[in-house]
């Protein structure tokens, strides 16, 4: 019985011990959020709202129950094929997230100059005008004297009015996560199959190979379904994977613990024995590739990758690797799922990983085709830039201070490069004057201590957030956004988009407090900043209802987006037509990649070992997970999901504790060449010998977030960082980010 | 035999706890009191590299012979006469706890805020109006289901590695263990 006096006292409570000492925000207890008591009403006697849940990509469409104001559940909606009426954990924690008592109510500001993380910032309440004037006014400043490229920003490129903004700024110091998350599978695909691709069709699946990327440990309920809808279809399921209780491996007819970082590998054998035994899809691969015009260089250079060569590097016995590499080709449709993690991100290695195993998709021609990783059939929504066209953005210099101009293919993409981004700053001293954060926590970053050090130095930072993460107290002024539950929107499908889908996206409630949406918050402060952009050629603010209403029109989804709201869900099911011609510039797949060649890299995935092997100082391999119930290093302060899991730990094999001295529950101290944490440690006979595995998310420091604060330790403070050099030096066409390349030492404290 | 049961597949178990998160949910448990009526317990079998590994999703598995009900002095637990489901008065419970001490599942918890005993409805109200428990309803995998235990009974096994003898209380659970 959470009743608002409740409330009131537990969060009195917790400033009291977990707050010591820091300032209680003004106005902080005001208004606290109604929060339903007994049992949620049956729908029949509440409102029920179409939505979709923007936890994660998938976007699963959603019903969300609302009595009295108040929102009391959500639930799966049926129709839509991402969830299939099925919610995860981090999506059916809704309510957890909308009445966080912790949630950024009100604009703030800092009165305390020192900055640091758990240095309390002194914050003060104040309104959204004077707070984007004050914004406006250093924003406008920092450009007059020290040029465009001085304001940093940190967030996506999208959503379309977040473009125009930074756009606005004209700023080439725009970076994100991507190179920690699918930076190199982008490029990898662009170059290869012509474009991303999201889609990967597992219940048509008759053979499911992973490396790495536990994709139904994740628990996005799109795959985590589709993948047992295969296996209970009678497709088999092979996860390669160092720890057995990673999800897929759980639900996997083989679990092959295999070496970490050693994937590619085993991957470069299964194409040698493919093109060995000639078992590719001939069709396919000689008719839709470069195949045949490259078919020497091909066969040239996997010939050396032979399953043996693979077996002394991965400890994956050479007949399991051509067994599997048989019955992959040979039983289709079969698909080596990639998104991002081991394939794309965790080691150096991960570019040519991600390479290789689009490779393996290519030769079981399963690339767009039932089965097989697909590109989506999706609406196209115009963005504001094409309904109301902006006057022309200043040019940007396209140098940043990372130096992903150096590369011609990260250049290409202007994205990611988190990973670098501590050596950036470090190497351009004073170079930053202003930064603009959006959504990013620094646990996000490799060796966060390091990151933190170097934003501190940065003289004035916006941070437009949700929740009170870390980055907050690095920040000089703090806008509120709303959640995905009080915002207005489009979501087309591209998960799991064979024909045409797209979810509303729609308040379930008001926002809170004085929180607003990313859009009106854009739009007010682009108003104060840059008036000519966010105004129409008569003089009046662009209406944000009007943009939505004419992407509805022109989506075709309706004639506005009130008749959207109402419909919540348009699917247009129509017969999935497999491509005959790819997006590259010749419509054909690449294997062999000239564009690779001519750019200095390798044309094709050479073996090359991961950064940080292990030693004796250093004898284990590091691993990571996300737990499922937990995303972005923000869901951990929900106190639905927070109860469910809200510490870490260190999981090492039983026989290697035992050798150490260490029992269940010792603290234990683990330690990479960049840092050491301190973790109780949990014994499984599930992971291999050689790795210990500390799960992500945890050892949260802001002293805002109530719930996870102090709460188990950051895995990422034994990650090293990296620079452009190092990428450029190990010939990296698609700059992984190595969040997972670390060996530690344990040891009982 | 109770009227309903639930049957889980430890082939698609992947400990997601998406269960757990639409107990609380739907069901208003407070949070912050360690009171969670569904857990989701990991298994780790054999030794490794031979291992097994499974989750378990396990709340009240409302027994035909609950020794709750038994063991409750005030009359708080009670057994639904039409479907056998095992209900919890709070307006009853004098929060003695001697429920807790003889389940073996460690279904009835106590909430240490209010003094009194915390458990799973099996979710009755949703049940009443034709809808399956909201844990069930969520589940992305399909490894947590219920039925009829008629149904469920010939679908899976009474007993899995580490859970409690079946004989003791009869409950309404089944399994479909995983092979390997």
């Amino acid at each position: 019985m959470n009743t608002l006096d409740a409330n009131r006292r537990e969060f009195l409570k917790t400033s009291g011990t977990a707050l010591a000492g820091a300032a209680v925000l003004p106005g902080f207890l005001d208004g606290i959020v109604r929060k339903a008591s007994g049992p949620v009403p049956l729908a029949d006697t509440a409102t029920q709202i179409i939505s979709d849940c923007a936890w994660c990509g998938s976007a699963c469409g959603m019903k969300a129950t609302v009595s009295g104001g108040v929102l009391t559940f959500v639930e799966g909606l049926p129709e839509d094929i991402q969830g299939g009426g099925k919610m995860c954990a981090k999506g059916k924690a809704a309510t957890g997230y909308l009445y966080d008592p912790d949630r950024l109510k009100y604009p703030m500001k800092r009165t305390n100059p020192v900055k640091g993380v758990g240095v309390d910032a002194g914050w003060v309440r104040i309104t959204w005008d004077e707070a984007l004037d004050l914004a406006t006014a250093k924003l406008k400043e920092t450009i007059e004297k020290n040029g465009r490229d001085s304001v940093m920003i940190l967030g996506l490129a999208s959503p379309d009015v977040w473009a125009r903004f930074q756009n606005c700024i004209g700023t080439s110091n725009r970076f994100d996560h991507w190179d920690e998350c699918f930076l190199a599978n982008r490029v990898v695909s662009a170059n290869v199959i012509g474009g991303f691709v999201w889609g990967h069709d597992f219940a048509n699946a008759k053979y499911i190979v992973t490396f790495g990327w536990d994709v139904v440990g994740k628990a996005k309920v799109v795959w985590a379904r589709a993948v047992t809808d295969a296996k209970k279809k009678g497709a088999k399921i092979v996860s390669f994977n160092p720890y057995k209780a990673a999800g897929t491996s759980v639900v996997a007819d083989e679990a092959i613990s295999i070496r970490p970082g050693s994937d590619l590998a085993v991957v470069n054998a299964m194409i040698h024995v493919i093109l060995a035994e000639n078992l590719y899809d001939k069709a396919f691969v000689e008719g839709l590739t470069n195949f045949p015009q490259y078919e020497t260089e091909i066969r040239a250079h996997f010939a050396p990758y032979t399953p043996e060569w693979a077996e002394a590097l991965s400890d994956v016995p050479a007949e399991t690797i051509t067994r599997i590499a048989r019955e992959f080709a040979t039983n289709g449709p079969a698909i080596a799922p990639i998104h991002k993690k081991t394939p794309s991100a965790n080691y150096a290695n991960g570019s040519e990983t991600t390479f290789a195993i689009t490779i393996l998709n290519v030769l079981a021609g399963t690339i767009d085709r039932p089965g097989g990783r697909f590109f989506p059939r999706t609406h196209t929504i115009p963005g504001i830039d094409a309904i109301v066209p902006p006057p022309a953005y200043p040019a940007k210099s396209g140098v940043d201070i990372v130096g992903r101009h150096r590369h011609p293919f990260l250049k290409a993409v202007g994205s990611g490069m988190f990973s670098c981004l501590a050596d950036g700053l470090r190497k351009n001293p004073g170079k930053i004057q202003m930064g603009i954060i959006t959504r990013y926590s620094t646990m996000a970053f490799p060796n966060p201590p390091e990151v933190e050090a170097e934003l501190k130095k940065i003289p004035f930072t916006v941070v437009c957030d949700i929740f009170p993460n870390e980055i907050i107290e690095l920040a000089d002024v703090v806008l509120p956004s709303a959640l995905y539950l009080e915002v207005s929107d489009l979501v087309a499908r591209d998960h799991h988009a064979p024909y045409k889908m797209t979810v509303v996206r729609q308040p379930v409630v008001p926002p809170q407090f004085e929180t607003k949406p990313l859009g009106s918050i854009l739009l007010a402060w682009g108003l104060k900043a840059f008036p000519e952009y966010w105004k129409n050629p008569d003089g009046t603010p662009i209406n944000m209802g009007y943009v939505l209403d004419e992407k509805t029109k022109r989506a075709g989804l309706g004639a506005n987006f009130a008749e959207m709201k109402a419909k919540g869900f348009v699917k247009e099911v129509a017969p999935f037509v497999p491509r005959t011609s790819f997006p590259t510039a010749s419509g054909k797949i690449n294997i062999y990649v000239k564009a690779f060649a001519d750019a200095g890299f390798e044309p094709l995935p050479t073996w090359k070992q991961k950064r940080d092997v292990p030693s004796s100082q250093y004898p284990f391999y590091l691993l990571t997970i996300i737990p499922p119930m937990h995303i972005r290093n923000t869901t951990e302060n929900n106190r639905i999901t927070n109860e469910i899991k809200g510490t870490n730990e260190v999981f090492i094999n039983v026989q290697t504790a035992r050798g150490l001295g260490i029992s269940e529950g010792d603290t234990i101290k683990v330690r990479s060449r960049v840092g050491e944490i301190q973790v109780p440690a949990r014994l499984t006979e599930a992971i291999r010998p050689d790795c210990v595995l500390v799960p992500h998310g945890f050892g949260h420091q802001s002293r805002l977030m109530t719930a996870a604060y102090g709460k188990g330790a950051k895995d990422a403070i034994l990650v090293p960082g990296q620079s452009m050099d190092d990428i450029l030096a190990r010939k990296d066409v698609g700059g992984a980010a190595c969040i997972m390349d670390a060996v530690v030492s344990i040891a009982k404290i | 035999m109770s009227t309903y049961g639930f049957l889980v597949d430890l082939g698609l178990c992947i400990s997601c706890s998406a269960c757990e998160a639409a107990c609380k949910t739907w069901n208003n448990v407070p949070t912050g009191r360690n009171v969670r009526w569904r857990r989701v317990i990991d298994q780790v079998l054999g030794v490794w590299p031979k291992v097994t590994t499974y989750g378990v999703s396990m709340a009240c598995n409302h027994c035909a012979d609950a020794p709750c009900v038994k063991a409750c002095p005030s009359g708080a637990l009670t057994v639904r006469t039409k479907d056998g489901i095992v209900l919890l008065d709070k307006t009853k419970c004098i929060g003695c706890r001697y429920c807790e001490s003889v389940c073996p599942y460690g279904a009835p918890q106590y909430d240490a805020t209010e003094k009194k005993m915390s458990k799973c409805t099996m979710c009755v109200d949703r049940i009443d109006a034709g809808k399956e428990p909201a844990c069930v309803d969520t589940c992305p995998t399909g490894a947590l289901q219920f039925g009829k235990l008629v149904d469920i009974d010939h679908e899976g096994v009474k007993q899995i590695p580490n859970f409690a003898e079946p004989s003791y209380t009869n409950p309404s659970i089944r399994f479909v263990p995983k092979e390997g």
